[in-house]
């Protein structure tokens, strides 16, 4: 009897000594094991001092540790949108894929302090103190409050890996997602390889921009076939169509004055199509340094517009 | 009954004329019952005498505790249990011996063990007594002058000079920070100007220098680039003064002196700005300065008549600069993370204490591979080296510390697993003259110490925790030591260097 409690104790403190470091076997998101040790590295069971057991206070200073501009724990530089280095070897065969990842290359999601060298505009604030989202609800043009609380890294992206692309959340402000992963060999960080399922994403959040129904620029009417059929008070510009509906040059491939956009699987126009997830950098002058209203950009809030002022419209639209 | 005088049958004598016998002798008479012990009937032996026991009167009485309890521990070896301490009224200690002339009378002292209690109270309370305190004092003031003699001859600390072991493993103590950064990442000491610096990560991202005391002397960057252009990360100091400082967004190494001037940029393993602009142009001109922006398709330079020139930038270098260390001989341990290898560049010695780097083409020892096997590298974030000649790596992403020895042969890994002093994502690491490697664990928000003289390292202890407090880490980063025990901590989230010492 005595013996066993000795073991029990034993294994109880065993248990106990487990807290308190982190592996990084095959990078830290994702493929734990049954006996991981990688929890302790940003949970607390008892002593937590950030929500969602964390023992930091912000996801976004430990997601920083690696992904900020220093790159001493990764390469994608998310603080200054770069890539810091050129794309490994995965396939060990000494070819790095046609869609090598130059040196220092643009990230396509943006950056949060600086992108394309340049202050961003416009962000995403992933410090946990935003917690509206516009369209979050019916109507468009309003702001309404996210279901999981402020924005922050893990709001988008699971940090324990997902079989969605970039490792996106399956479930983003209590709603489903699916971003269908591309081919890991010819993926890169420049170039837009998106699967099928991007938009619903931004959906997640933004459900009243989510306008898929064709026609829907010119006739606000529900006539039942929406992917969201509440706001009838707008016209909304249709997302999750082939470019070519309106009779457009490739944004991706032609696109214009040297401008391009990166359209998704098929040819697709997407919400990431005119906008940046990160942040941007984009300058808005003149008309779109207005502010004040619901869908109006200024200086200081280019709403994640992919390039300056209305440049995004006249890629496609080439008027 | 204990103090109950009155159950005592026998004539009680005077007290007082068996004490002034006793006080004219000044001796006792062992096998006799002194005054006391013959006012309550009790024999000289055997018989324990409570203090309590004692007549309350002025007659002299045992005194069991007097004398420190020598009553216990009297020459009397021998199982005499209790017995009192030999009657002698207290006045009557230390006094002269018999007076010439008065022949002691002779006393049956019984049994042999109480031959010694037979011997005057004086000589084995005072004598020896003396003689040990004598003793005590001369050893200890020959210890005193050995060691004042042994330091003059070679001052050094206590530890050294003592042949003993002792214990210097105690964690250091806060003492300071020095606020007024924006996410410092990297710091460095600089024993020759007295100064420490650190890279900022965030705002301006500058290179600032600051005194001993925490005061800004100077903040600088690399010439011709904006904040969102560079992203200085670690540093480094030669015996020149001068401050290496990574940058992981210009992929290079920039080179300043002691107060923040520009002097150089290593661009690649065997290029420098320096090098690169002799080569295209007349080659090594007096005076001429130069920048290097890796998002500007020009590299400018200067001639001492400030005429600028321009040249097309050197294509992007097959490297990654990421953490640099000068050790004490003054060679280079670089580590670089390139996609194509993360590894450990050594620069020799002679290379990095050049005091210019026209011809700068280093034979580097690189060891080291991208991966997680033993041997292989993930975001190697610093190496330094220890006494043995041992390179330390601190292996990031792989939460070890990888060993390598002086020939570049991979030795062991340390540091990783759920033990005490495991590592969670070490960063910056600096050894200090014990061998002992100080390694910043960025999400662990502490500091870890091993040992690493012996053959294998040892875990001694952590230091600090997660929190805003003083002493308190919020991701920190990196760490410099000076050579009087202080600790530099380059404390991320907390904007502050935290200053510690042992």
């Amino acid at each position: 009897m005595k013996r066993t409690i000795h073991i029990a104790v034993l294994v109880f403190a065993l248990l106990l000594a487990m807290v308190g470091t982190a592996s990084a076997n095959g990078g830290p998101h994702g493929g734990y094991t049954a006996t991981t040790d990688s929890c302790a590295g940003c949970h607390r069971a008892h002593t937590a001092t950030g929500p969602n057991l964390l023992m930091h206070d912000s996801s976004y200073a430990l997601c920083m540790t690696c992904h900020g501009s220093t790159g001493t724990g990764a390469n994608t530089n998310v603080d200054d949108g770069y890539y810091l280095s050129t794309r490994d070897d995965a396939a060990g065969d000494g070819d790095h894929g046609a869609a090598n990842t130059p040196d220092n290359a643009s990230l396509l999601g943006g950056g949060f302090v600086n992108y394309g060298g340049v202050p961003v505009t416009s962000i995403h604030m992933p410090d946990g103190t935003e917690d509206q989202a516009w369209g979050n609800g019916v109507a468009r043009g309003v702001t309404s409050a996210l279901t999981e609380g402020g924005l922050s890294c893990a709001s988008c992206h699971d940090p324990h890996g997902s079989p969605n692309y970039r490792i996106i959340n399956e479930t983003v402000n209590g709603v489903a997602v699916a971003v269908a992963q591309v081919d890991e060999g010819a993926k890169d960080y420049d170039t837009e390889h998106w699967g099928s399922g991007t938009s619903s994403l931004c959906a997640a959040c933004h459900g009243a921009y989510h306008v898929t129904r064709p026609g829907s620029g010119s006739d606000n009417q529900d006539d039942g076939s929406d992917d969201y059929g509440g706001d009838h008070s707008t016209f909304a510009h249709r997302v999750d169509m082939p470019y070519s509906y309106g009779a457009n040059a490739n944004p991706e491939t032609v696109g214009f004055d040297g401008y391009f956009l990166p359209l998704a699987e098929i040819d697709t126009v997407v919400c990431m199509t005119c906008h940046l997830p990160h942040g941007t950098s984009a300058q808005m002058t003149g008309i779109t340094n207005a502010g004040g209203l619901p869908g109006e950009t200024s200086a200081d809030d280019s709403a994640l517009l992919r390039l300056d002022n209305r440049g995004v419209c006249e890629v496609c639209h080439q008027k | 009954m204990p103090g109950d005088d009155a159950d005592n049958s026998q004539e009680m004598i005077d007290p007082a004329e068996k004490a002034a016998a006793y006080q004219a002798d000044g001796q006792t008479r062992a096998g006799e019952a002194g005054p006391a012990e013959a006012a309550m009937g009790k024999g000289p032996i055997g018989d324990s005498i409570q203090g309590s026991d004692l007549p309350a009167d002025n007659a002299p009485h045992v005194v069991d505790s007097q004398e420190g309890g020598d009553s216990a521990a009297t020459p009397a070896k021998g199982p005499v249990e209790g017995a009192a301490a030999a009657v002698v009224p207290p006045e009557t200690v230390g006094d002269a011996p018999s007076p010439a002339g008065r022949v002691p009378e002779l006393i049956d002292i019984g049994t042999p063990m109480t031959t010694l209690r037979a011997m005057t109270q004086r000589d084995w309370w005072t004598r020896p007594r003396l003689a040990g305190l004598l003793a005590v004092l001369l050893v200890s003031l020959t210890c005193t002058t050995t060691l004042f003699v042994r330091y003059l001859l070679r001052p050094a600390p206590l530890p050294d000079l003592l042949p003993l072991a002792v214990d210097l493993d105690y964690p250091p103590h806060y003492l300071f920070s020095v606020h007024g950064l924006d996410q410092p990442v990297g710091v460095a000491y600089s024993p020759q100007q007295e100064r420490f610096y650190v890279a900022e990560a965030g705002g301006q991202r500058l290179i600032k220098a600051f005194d001993l005391e925490g005061n800004l002397l100077a903040a600088f960057a690399p010439p011709r680039t904006q904040a969102s252009q560079r992203a200085p990360v670690y540093l480094a100091t030669d015996d020149h003064g001068r401050i290496f400082v990574t940058d992981r967004l210009q992929g290079a190494i920039f080179v300043y002196d002691a107060d923040g001037a520009y002097l150089d940029t290593i661009l690649s393993p065997d290029l420098t700005l320096s090098k690169y602009i002799a080569e295209l142009t007349e080659g090594v001109m007096a005076g001429r300065t130069f920048a290097f922006n890796r998002f500007e398709p020009e590299v400018h330079y200067y001639e001492a008549s400030s005429v600028e020139h321009t040249l097309p930038a050197p294509g992007p270098a097959a490297w990654s600069p990421l953490g640099l260390r000068i050790d004490a001989q003054g060679r280079g341990l670089l580590t670089d993370v390139a996609s194509s290898r993360h590894c450990v560049r050594e620069i020799p010695a002679d290379v990095i204490q050049s005091p210019s780097w026209y011809y700068f083409d280093p034979a580097y020892r690189v060891y080291g591979e991208t991966g997680q096997e033993a041997g292989q590298l993930l975001f190697p974030n610093s190496a330094v080296a220890d006494s043995q000649g041992r390179i330390h790596v601190v292996d990031g992403n792989n939460s070890r510390i990888s060993v390598w020895d002086e020939g570049g042969e991979f030795l062991f890994f340390y540091g990783q697993g759920a033990a005490e002093g495991t590592l969670n994502l070490p960063r910056g690491a600096a050894i200090d003259e014990h061998d002992r490697l100080h390694i910043v664990d960025a999400v662990g928000q502490c500091v870890r110490v091993y040992d690493v003289s012996g053959a294998e390292p040892q875990f001694l202890f952590d230091f600090g925790a997660w929190g805003l407090d003083d002493g308190e880490f919020n991701y920190p980063n990196d760490i410099a030591l000076d050579e009087s025990g202080r600790l530099y901590i380059a404390d991320r989230e907390g904007n502050r260097i935290q200053v510690w010492s042992y």
